[in-house]
This record gives C-alpha cells, sequence and structure tokens, in this order.
C-alpha cells in the first residue's frame, strides 16, 4: 500500500469512527426517549450513507453492503415518516440499529487490524430486510415496497436533480453530463468554462449548454441554479470525460444523463455522482441513491469540516515541546547577566518588550496547552451504550446518571482512562446493583439502581466518580476472600476497612466466584490501578454496606506540566510538585524523635511522619547535615504522608516535564523517587520528584 | 585541553591504501580514553562538545554519569572508562563529551581527547585475541606507524545491562 492509500485508510478510519461514535449518541439518547426523533432519522440516513460510499471506494464490502441496508431502511423511514412506527417496532427498530453499529465498528476494527472482512452478510443483511419487510408489510398503503426499498425502481425519474425535463435539445447526442458548481465560488460562467477546455484538451468531443457561456456573463445564474450541461454523441466518450471532470476543481457534483430522446436506451441510473473527496468516485456497485439526498448530505456536512480538523497528535506533541522550549528560553533571555551591562534607559526598554514577549509566550502556551484537551462527554457516551447493553443481558434495571460530562482533560489521559472506567462501569453494573429488585425494594431503595458517573475539575485534577447505589462491599468477606487466595500481608485482624476494600485492587483478587462475559476475570481492579497510576492518578473507594459503592479516581489534568518547588540538596536541584507539599517548616534537634535504628520522625498535629533525609538517600555530598540547618517538607500522596530533608528551598515555577530518555529505562529511575527532568531557566536540569515512589523506595522497601 | 582540541578537530588524514577496494573503507573518528585509542564510525557521531555541565542521577551505577542538556534535548552520559571497568577516580574531570545516534538511541560518552577522523579499512580489523569476554570492545586494527586503535561496539553501548 503506498502513501497516498495509508493516508486514505487513515482518513477513512477516522471518518468512519466519528460517524460511528455519532451515531451511538444518538441512538442512546434516542432510546431513552423511546423515539427517533426526525433530525436524527435524517442524521442516521446520511451517516450510513457516507459509510456505504466510503466503504465501497476502500473497498470493505462488508461495511458497505450493511450500511447499505440500513440506509435502505433508513430511507423508506424516513419517507414514512418515524410515526407510521407502532411501539414495538420502534423497539426492534433500537436493537436491530445497536446490533447494527456493533457490527460495522467490529468490522472497522478489522480493518484497523488488517485482517479480513466478514464475508457470510447473508443473514445480518437478512435481518434488516426482513424488519424492513416488516414494517413496511404493516404499512397498509404502501405494499409496493415489499422486497427492496423503493429507492432503486424510481430514483431516476423521482429525484428532481436528474433533470431529465431540462435536457438542452440535442438530437446527436447519446447522453449529458449534468454539472453542478459548488456556491459560492464567483464567475461560474468562466469557471464552467475552463472546465470545458480542460474536457476539451483531452480530444473528446463535445458540445456544451449553455453555448455562450463564456462571453454571456447572464448565463451565471443558470449555471449556479441548474447546473450546466455536456453532450456526448456516445457514453464512452462521456465516461472518458468525467474521468477529466474528476481532476477538476469546483465541481459539487456530476452526474450522467441519457438523452430523453425516444431511440435513446432507456434511462439509466445516474453514475459516478458528488465526486467530492474523499468519497469520490463512488462506484454504481450498491443500488442508485436519488442523488438529491447525496447533495443534501454534502452540503449539510460542509459546514462541520471547517470548524474542525483533524490533527495528528505526533504533530501537537512537537508543538507543546517547542513551545515548553520557548518558554524556557525566554526566561533565559530575560535573566541573562549580560543585560546588567546594558545602560538604565537600554535596561528599561529591554524589560518592557520583554514583559511583551512574556505575555504573549504565556498566551502561546495556553494555547498549546488547550489544543490537547477534550471534554471527557466522548468516553461518558460510551458508557451509556455498555449499560444499556448490561441492562437487558442482566435483566436489571438502571439508570445512567452523567454529571459534568463537559469537563475537558488532555487527550493521552482520556484516551487511557477509557479502559479503567468502563471496568468500573461494569463492575457496578454486574457486581454493585442487587440481583433481585425485591433486594432493594426491602431495603427501601428505588427499585431502579442508578449509577451517577461524574467528572469534576479542581485546580489541578480532574476528579472522577464511579458512584452505585448497589449492595456495596462487605470488608469482612473481602478479607475472607483475600486470605483464602493468600494475598494478605498481615494478620486479619489488623486490618482496617479501609486496607480491607483496597484489598479489591491487589492483583489476583475477584470477589466473583464465576468469570462472566462482562466481569470478573480476576484481572480487574488492578488493572485499572494500574492504568490509572500510569497517567499520574490514584484510585480510591469508599463503600458502605447495603447502600452502594463510590470509586474515585484523580488524575493530574495534564502531565505536561507541572506546579513545582525547587529545593536544593548540595549541587543538585530537584523539582517537587507543589500538589504534593502540605507544609514547610524548620525543626529544632530536639523535636526529632528517632527509633532503634536511628530512623527519624517528627510530631505533627498529633502524628508522628518520618523524616526522609535527601542527601542520605540518594547520596549526595552536601554541607547541610544537620536537621535545623535546612528545611523540613511535608509531602503528602493520597496514601502516604511524610517528610523530605532538604538544604534549601529555591523558589516555585512551572516546569515542563520532560521523560527520561529512553536508554536510562533499564535502569527504572522511577523506582528510585525520579519521575522525570526539566530543564531550568539556566538550561541546567532538575530532577522532578515522584513522591508516591520516592516513598515506597525509601520507606517500604528499606 | 579543550582548545588544543579544537585544532586539531577533524584533521583529515587520508590512509593511503592503494589497490583496495573502497567500499570496506569506513570514515572513523579516534579519540583517547584512559590508555587506549578507540574509534567509531562517523555514521554513529553527531557531534562532539565540551565543558558541558552534566547532571549526576541518583543512584545510577558509576558509568552512567548523568544527563545533559543539549538543546533542549536530554541525554544520557555514560563514561566508557567506567563501563570498561577502569576507574581513575584522581584523574582530571573529563569535560570532553562524544554525542552518538546508534539505532536512534542518543547517547553521550566522556572520553579523555578527541583525536581525528580517518579512514579504517574495515579488512584489516581483527577480533580481539583475548578469552575473557570484552565488555565494549570488538575488534582492533594497526595503523601503519605500528599504533593500534580499538573499535568500540556500538550496539553493547546502546544495550544497558
Amino acid at each position: 500500500m503506498d502513501n497516498g492509500m495509508e493516508g486514505m485508510l487513515d482518513t477513512y478510519l477516522f471518518e468512519t469512527n466519528s460517524l460511528l461514535d455519532r451515531l451511538d449518541e444518538m441512538l442512546v439518547a434516542d432510546e431513552k426517549d423511546g423515539d427517533f426523533s426526525v433530525d436524527d432519522i435524517n442524521e442516521i440516513f446520511r451517516i450510513m450513507h457516507t459509510i456505504k460510499g466510503s466503504s465501497a471506494m476502500m473497498e470493505f464490502g462488508s461495511l458497505a453492503e450493511i450500511s447499505h441496508h440500513i440506509e435502505d431502511l433508513f430511507f423508506y423511514i424516513r419517507d414514512k415518516g418515524i410515526d407510521s412506527l407502532d411501539p414495538q417496532h420502534k423497539k426492534e427498530l433500537f436493537n436491530l440499529m445497536f446490533r447494527s453499529e456493533d457490527f460495522l465498528r467490529g468490522q472497522v476494527e478489522k480493518v484497523e487490524a488488517g485482517k479480513a472482512l466478514d464475508t457470510d452478510l447473508d443473514s445480518f443483511s437478512a435481518d434488516i430486510n426482513n424488519f424492513l419487510k416488516k414494517i413496511s408489510g404493516a404499512q397498509v398503503d404502501e405494499p409496493a415496497a415489499q422486497d427492496a426499498p423503493p429507492a432503486p425502481a424510481d430514483s431516476p425519474a423521482a429525484a428532481p436533480a436528474a433533470g431529465g425535463e431540462n435536457l438542452p435539445a440535442d438530437k446527436d447526442a447519446a447522453c449529458f453530463l449534468h454539472i453542478f458548481l459548488e456556491e459560492g465560488i464567483g464567475m461560474e460562467n468562466l469557471r464552467a468554462f475552463m472546465i470545458v477546455n480542460a474536457v476539451k484538451e483531452c480530444g473528446i468531443d463535445f458540445r456544451y449548454y449553455p453555448e455562450n457561456m463564456e462571453s454571456n456573463s447572464e448565463t451565471t445564474a443558470t449555471i449556479i441554479e441548474e447546473g450546466f450541461y455536456m453532450a456526448f454523441e456516445s457514453e464512452e466518450e462521456a465516461n472518458k470525460a468525467s474521468g477529466v471532470l474528476r481532476t477538476q476543481g469546483h465541481i459539487r457534483s456530476y452526474e450522467l444523463v441519457a438523452n430523453a430522446e425516444p431511440e435513446a436506451p432507456a434511462p439509466e441510473p445516474p453514475k459516478a455522482s458528488a465526486p467530492e473527496p474523499p468519497k469520490a468516485p463512488a462506484p454504481a456497485k450498491p443500488a442508485p441513491k436519488p442523488p438529491a439526498a447525496q447533495q443534501k448530505s454534502a452540503a449539510q456536512n460542509a459546514p462541520v469540516k471547517q470548524n474542525l480538523i483533524s490533527v495528528n497528535l505526533m504533530k501537537l506533541d512537537s508543538l507543546q515541546n517547542i513551545v515548553g522550549e520557548i518558554v524556557i528560553t525566554e526566561s533565559m533571555v530575560t535573566s541573562s547577566p549580560e543585560l546588567n551591562q546594558l545602560s538604565r534607559d537600554g535596561y528599561d526598554n529591554f524589560m518592557k518588550s520583554a514583559r511583551q514577549l512574556r505575555k504573549l509566550t504565556d498566551d502561546l502556551q495556553d494555547i498549546a496547552m488547550s489544543l490537547r484537551m477534550v471534554p471527557i462527554s466522548g468516553v461518558f457516551q460510551k458508557m451509556s451504550r455498555i449499560v444499556r447493553d448490561m441492562k437487558q443481558k442482566l435483566n436489571k434495571d438502571v439508570r445512567l446518571t452523567l454529571v459534568g460530562e463537559e469537563t475537558e482533560v488532555d487527550k493521552t489521559i482520556v484516551d487511557s482512562i477509557q479502559d479503567p472506567i468502563m471496568h468500573m462501569v461494569r463492575n457496578a453494573m454486574d457486581h454493585g446493583i442487587e440481583d433481585d429488585v425485591q433486594e432493594r425494594l426491602d431495603l427501601g431503595k428505588d427499585p431502579q439502581g442508578e449509577i451517577i458517573l461524574s467528572a469534576t475539575h479542581t485546580s489541578n485534577e480532574v476528579v472522577i466518580t464511579i458512584t452505585d447505589d448497589g449492595k456495596g462491599m462487605n470488608p469482612d468477606k473481602l478479607l475472607a476472600k483475600a486470605k483464602e487466595k493468600g494475598i494478605l500481608t498481615k494478620p486479619e485482624n489488623e486490618y482496617t476497612k479501609k486496607e480491607a476494600l483496597g484489598l479489591i485492587m491487589l492483583p489476583g483478587f475477584s470477589t466473583n466466584q464465576e468469570v462472566t462475559e462482562f466481569s470478573g476475570r480476576g484481572v480487574g481492579m488492578d488493572v485499572v490501578k494500574k492504568n490509572v497510576e500510569a497517567v499520574g492518578g490514584v484510585v480510591s473507594l469508599t463503600s458502605e454496606e447495603g447502600h452502594g459503592t463510590t470509586f474515585t479516581m484523580k488524575i493530574p489534568l495534564t502531565m505536561a506540566i507541572v506546579d513545582g518547588m525547587r529545593v536544593t540538596v548540595g549541587r543538585s536541584i530537584f523539582t517537587i510538585p507543589i500538589a504534593n507539599i502540605r507544609q514547610s517548616f524548620k525543626v529544632l534537634p530536639d523535636e526529632i524523635i528517632r527509633d532503634e535504628n536511628g530512623n527519624e520522625m517528627i510530631e505533627r498535629m498529633d502524628s508522628f511522619y518520618p523524616i526522609i533525609r535527601l542527601h542520605q538517600f540518594y547520596n549526595i555530598e552536601t554541607d547541610v547535615v544537620n536537621i535545623e540547618d535546612g528545611i523540613i517538607l511535608w509531602v503528602e500522596t493520597s496514601e502516604h504522608s511524610f517528610c523530605l530533608f532538604v538544604d534549601e528551598l529555591v523558589g516555585e515555577q512551572q516546569v515542563v516535564v520532560k521523560p527520561f530518555p529512553s536508554f536510562l529505562n533499564f535502569f527504572e529511575l522511577k523506582n528510585f523517587g525520579c519521575g522525570g527532568c526539566t530543564i531550568l531557566g539556566d538550561g541546567n536540569i532538575s530532577i522532578i520528584l515522584e513522591i508516591q515512589s520516592l516513598y515506597a523506595a525509601a520507606l517500604e522497601n528499606s | 585541553m579543550s582548545e588544543q582540541l579544537n585544532n586539531q578537530d577533524f584533521q583529515e588524514e587520508p590512509v593511503a591504501e592503494t589497490g583496495e577496494e573502497t567500499s570496506s573503507v569506513e570514515r572513523c573518528l579516534t579519540f583517547e580514553s584512559g590508555d587506549l585509542v578507540l574509534y567509531i564510525s562517523t555514521n554513529y557521531v553527531i557531534e562532539i562538545i565540551n565543558n558541558h555541565t552534566i547532571t549526576t542521577l541518583p543512584l545510577m551505577p558509576s558509568y552512567i554519569k548523568g544527563i545533559i542538556n543539549l538543546r533542549g534535548q536530554i541525554l544520557p552520559v555514560v563514561d566508557i572508562q567506567q563501563l570498561m571497568g577502569k576507574c581513575d577516580p584522581d584523574g582530571p574531570e573529563k569535560t570532553c563529551i562524544i554525542v552518538l545516534d546508534i539505532d536512534s538511541v542518543s547517547l553521550g560518552i566522556v572520553v579523555d581527547s578527541v583525536r581525528q577522523v580517518i579512514d579504517i579499512d574495515l579488512k584489516n580489523v581483527r577480533p580481539i585475541p583475548l578469552k575473557r569476554q570484552q565488555k565494549l570492545l570488538n575488534g582492533m586494527v594497526t595503523m601503519e606507524d605500528g599504533s593500534v586503535f580499538m573499535s568500540i561496539d556500538c550496539q553493547a553501548l546502546a544495550t544497558p545491562q
């Protein structure tokens, strides 16, 4: 496959996936209302039409065929109005649509994975056709549409744009090409003439109407409204010409129309129409569509495409990197010591420009950051679908409430939390909500279960909670189970309730005795925890037996920029994320308490906290070894709280986090508390400490 | 030291080997590390930098000198002498870094000094005739003047162990 094809495939996958996402969103929303809105019917029709066209172009037969059948179905529904369906049919239609969506997605995934597509589509397409028959059979006044949708039979006649009645009078012509130009391009008559010339240059013999378009500017209006015609002696020539047209710009659509002369062959269905990139020359294999619909879909999709463009994430990454560098370089320049040699006036002038530069770089940074932010609604929508499917399969009545869908999160984070959220929603459906409605009624709860999925921002984190009002978890049962699996690390009676609940996040722990379709493979929560931690987040849970369970994920908004406190230890400069710092203070030697091994601790707010001397832990030479000379930083993570002893605080700064070179991955710096590094204003490198792993390295494993 | 280096950096000294096929001749950068003269193909060499501040990383093996900021790119720096198991703690602080790109792994190596770029005929390169497994060197070549240069095993260098 050459590059051009790869690019087309990328575009195709992106387009099809976003269309399927849109379809999913509509279906879930419509099912909630129990009805399709007219707009949505039109939209589904358009989506299917686009998928059909582009799939046919890419030669993905199964996708093209199924979407074609659905398109037919919706053509019928659109034609008759959704109200002609009775509620039972609507319900079946929803199920059919969800099945179709899954099928299409499955095929798209196969395309992505480079696998062969399904070829045995008969049963599924028969299902769709049977449904169509069923609803059209129920329709007393429409017996004709039994076998197939009305589209193929009467489209050439019914289609308003077929334009048979307006064909120019040209007896010798076997067929015409009817061409429409794009709207609002200006000087339409001349553009039409240019197209005509381009075709002429290829040695094709034809006539064109209006004949005097190049000299008579009054033809412009006609061309805008009715398009223009090229008349050919034979169909072969017309086909040649349409090949040329494909290379021409400003053409909205064109179609081949047979001359309505008596001796001309029977009216042929319009062939290639709407050759817009990317769904260019749609082969005539699927039954022809009314061109009107095609043009309509093109017209309605157009404005959306102009407002949004898809950009390779790699490009955004490098943009962000460069912006980060600019911010750093800017402060390098403005804090350069050579500036002191400037005259007073010169310095003032310089600072004035520097301030302006600072403002611009700040703006640039904000924009670069915001580019990567996407609303979390995409992930949440998928959950609606999962809840809907599981509701039917598990026969539980549950509603999903979404809160804060519009919350924006870094794209990489959205991608990596989708699976964890899905897992937790499934768990909530499968294990959380009671199997028996009576159980809920006995406890005085609403018979309909509820799962609340919410996302909120704090200053530097996004908090996602998944709450169910189901049966909750019993810490004693969890403990017993963990004991049975042999994953307890201390005597059973020493576990607090919180620790007992935390057991479900250990690898190999699954409370469900049997493996179900949805959850219970014993790889559940520990994978969730790992995924969330991979993006710097933490998972915690609370559960009240009989009242439900709440999972809380706290994830940093972006991993690229951190508010950090710079501290020195000897000649090294470390950056500690401000989010982890609780307090900093000086202590006197007699406030320090030591255990039998000489480990130091300090009392703060009635609790004791261990002290890690960074210079000792990292073997860094420093003059500051007396506890009263340096400074204590009280740091905390969601799970641990402890103190760090450092030489000096330098200052607060936003820093761009850079990963360590991949060469060093072998040494697993993360295990020693080094989360990444950053380049300081003076070009030096500072190591960013990761408090969570520092705790593990310094206190848990020692 | 660095000034003297700059003067002789990249002085061309093509080795005249008439009658040999040119295809096996490779341009190599020679440099000194400890008492050895080593060479590395210029295909891997990006640049040579002097007097760059190396940020040390805590709790790393001694041959990982640290990381440097090379125009915004963060590169690891390896002390090849430490890697070869020779350590000379009393020697002067080495500041000459050769930046390499070995199969898109970027890293710097600290050396005592850089000599010059020469052409080395790979046909003349012989294996090191010692049974003991060589950690980092994978060949030796005798030059016309009788001096012996050693070849660095780039793959071994790029895969930490």
